[in-house]
């Protein structure tokens, strides 16, 4: 039925070699001899029971004649030509872009442990090699804040101002002031209320509180200026609450710490206004930076923070105490002296 | 004591088969069919075993499949005659479950012989001669014998490929292969012998 011998096939090869001694070794049995190669079972005088090398070499001998009888060198053409026209339609279908099973990988069994070892061996050592990153860096930054507990604190401040611009010195305190309320508000309201405790005073005497009466004084920078200076006060917390806050807030901000001071989502409403702020703000951060080394954000150190904050801004204070005092103000504290 | 069985066929050529079966997997056509006539003769050697003479229309049937999922099969030349030899097992179990549910009158010795019929020279007679004699031989074995027998030393398969294909342990197909090729030795051995001592007979199970 159309076969045909494959002559350059290497099965035709193979049948050829081992059939032909598979062709002898049947020739020679066809003809009555005993197997040719086994001469030392026909030299010992063909025991009846089979013993093991005579065993071991029919085994032999049933693979080749196996072999030669089974894998025989004919190919049907047809059959083979039905294969390779499936081969083209799968092909030209893309049925050979389909993933590999697992059933369809024979590589060698070596090769795929030792893929899937250095593939785990490498997988391994990048995650040891993360973790150990993580934790490096974890001791790192668990280790910075305690061995070096002032230069940490004092990184924070000192940068977040320098990107912060003439706008965000404001809003950096405005900000603060809103996320550090205790520290701040106490210190504004203190010098109002001392103000108004001294203005109250003055006209009945001088029933206010020493100490509070000190700070005061230490505020303003002398007793002949507390009177231009709670005015001053007063006007900047009455005419612009959003500009007196500003310098104010600034140092009593960085005074505290200074955390929110690059967060500048409201720099662009206080811009206008930030022509002087900025200086004072800058200033007042400046003068905060050291007091944050020193006091550590208790009202103390708003207190100093704020005083130098008005020290900073000392010139534009200056030229409203000078109008305050053609106002006719610093009488009072003369009239008020007995 | 197997170490005879140890195959060492197949594995001449296993180079170009692989380098055949890789070039076949970019899409060339002949490289495909150098790698069916590689195949095709333990293949078909293993389907006579295994389901006689409708080997090969089994045949056709695993080369549809073999040709369909080319692309999928990953490995050399040996890995891929494990792989052309699983795909012909499944296709010749489903042939048996087949015949099992309608029983057709299977004269195997008979068809195979009329199989030489139409090459009337005296070599191939002589060849269909002695694989219908190998082919009796084999199929009197226990299945699971005859198949390991038949991976091992038709389709040339290692150890571990042919347990592969059987689905079983490695040391189980060893003790398979050997014990049937020891009993085929036993038997073409009391054949061999037949002629002037018929007294070996008598052990020949």
């Amino acid at each position: 039925m159309g076969g045909h011998r494959s002559d350059g096939g290497p099965a035709g090869r193979r049948g050829v070699h081992l059939g032909d001694s598979a062709y002898a070794r049947r020739a020679a049995r066809d003809a009555g001899d005993p197997l040719p190669r086994d001469p030392a079972t026909a030299g010992s005088g063909s025991p009846p029971h089979p013993p093991g090398p005579a065993v071991v070499l029919d085994e032999a001998e049933v693979q080749a004649f196996l072999v030669a009888a089974l894998t025989q060198g004919r190919i049907d053409s047809g059959a083979e030509q039905r294969a390779v026209a499936a081969f083209r339609a799968a092909r030209g279908s893309g049925a050979h872009r389909a993933r590999s099973r697992r059933r369809d990988d024979w590589r060698p069994r070596e090769r795929r442990l030792t893929g899937r070892s250095l593939r785990t061996t490498l997988s391994v050592l990048l995650a040891s090699l993360t973790l150990g990153g993580v934790a490096v860096a974890a001791i790192g930054s668990s280790d910075s804040p305690s061995g070096s507990d002032e230069p940490g604190r004092s990184h924070a401040p000192t940068s977040p101002p320098a990107p912060g611009n003439p706008a965000g010195g404001p809003t950096g305190a405005e900000s603060v002031s809103s996320a550090a309320p205790p520290g701040r508000p106490a210190a504004a309201q203190d010098t109002e209320a001392h103000c108004r405790a001294y203005e109250k005073a003055g006209r009945r005497g001088r029933v206010m509180d020493a100490t509070a009466w000190q700070r005061l004084v230490a505020a303003a920078g002398g007793e002949r200026h507390v009177t231009a200076y709670c005015a001053e006060q007063a006007a900047r917390s009455d005419a612009r609450p959003g500009r007196t806050a500003g310098p104010e807030k600034g140092t009593g901000a960085s005074g505290n710490s200074g955390k929110g001071n690059g967060s500048g989502p409201g720099s662009a409403n206080s811009g206008s206004k930030a022509d002087s702020g900025s200086g004072k703000a800058d200033s007042g951060s400046a003068g905060a930076v050291s007091g944050s080394g020193a006091g550590g954000g208790n009202s103390a150190a708003a207190d100093d923070g704020s005083a130098a904050g008005s020290d900073g801004s000392g010139a534009e204070r200056g030229s409203g105490g000078g109008q305050t005092r053609t106002g006719g103000r610093p009488a009072r504290p003369d009239g008020s002296r007995p | 004591m197997g170490q005879g069985a140890e195959p060492r066929r197949g594995q001449a050529y296993d180079g170009e088969l692989g380098e055949a079966v890789a070039r076949a997997q970019q899409g060339d056509e002949a490289a495909f069919a150098a790698a069916y006539r590689f195949v095709q003769p333990g293949l078909l050697g293993y389907l006579r075993g295994l389901v006689g003479d409708d080997a090969e229309d089994v045949a056709s049937d695993a080369w549809l499949e073999i040709a369909r999922d080319l692309g999928r099969f990953r490995g050399d030349g040996a890995g891929f005659r494990g792989w052309t030899a699983t795909i012909a097992r499944h296709r010749a179990l489903d042939h048996l479950r087949r015949q099992r549910v309608r029983p057709r009158s299977s004269a195997l010795e008979q068809d195979v012989l009329d199989l030489p019929g139409p090459q009337s020279t005296h070599d191939q007679a002589l060849e269909a001669l002695s694989t219908e004699r190998a082919l009796e031989l084999v199929r009197g074995l226990p299945r699971d014998q005859a198949e390991a027998v038949l991976l091992r030393v038709v389709v040339g398969l290692d150890g571990p490929a042919a347990a592969r294909v059987l689905g079983k342990r490695q040391g189980a197909v060893r003790t398979a292969a050997h014990r049937g090729l020891k009993r085929l030795a036993r038997q073409l051995r009391a054949e061999s012998v037949t002629d002037e001592t018929p007294r070996t007979l008598g052990e020949s199970t």
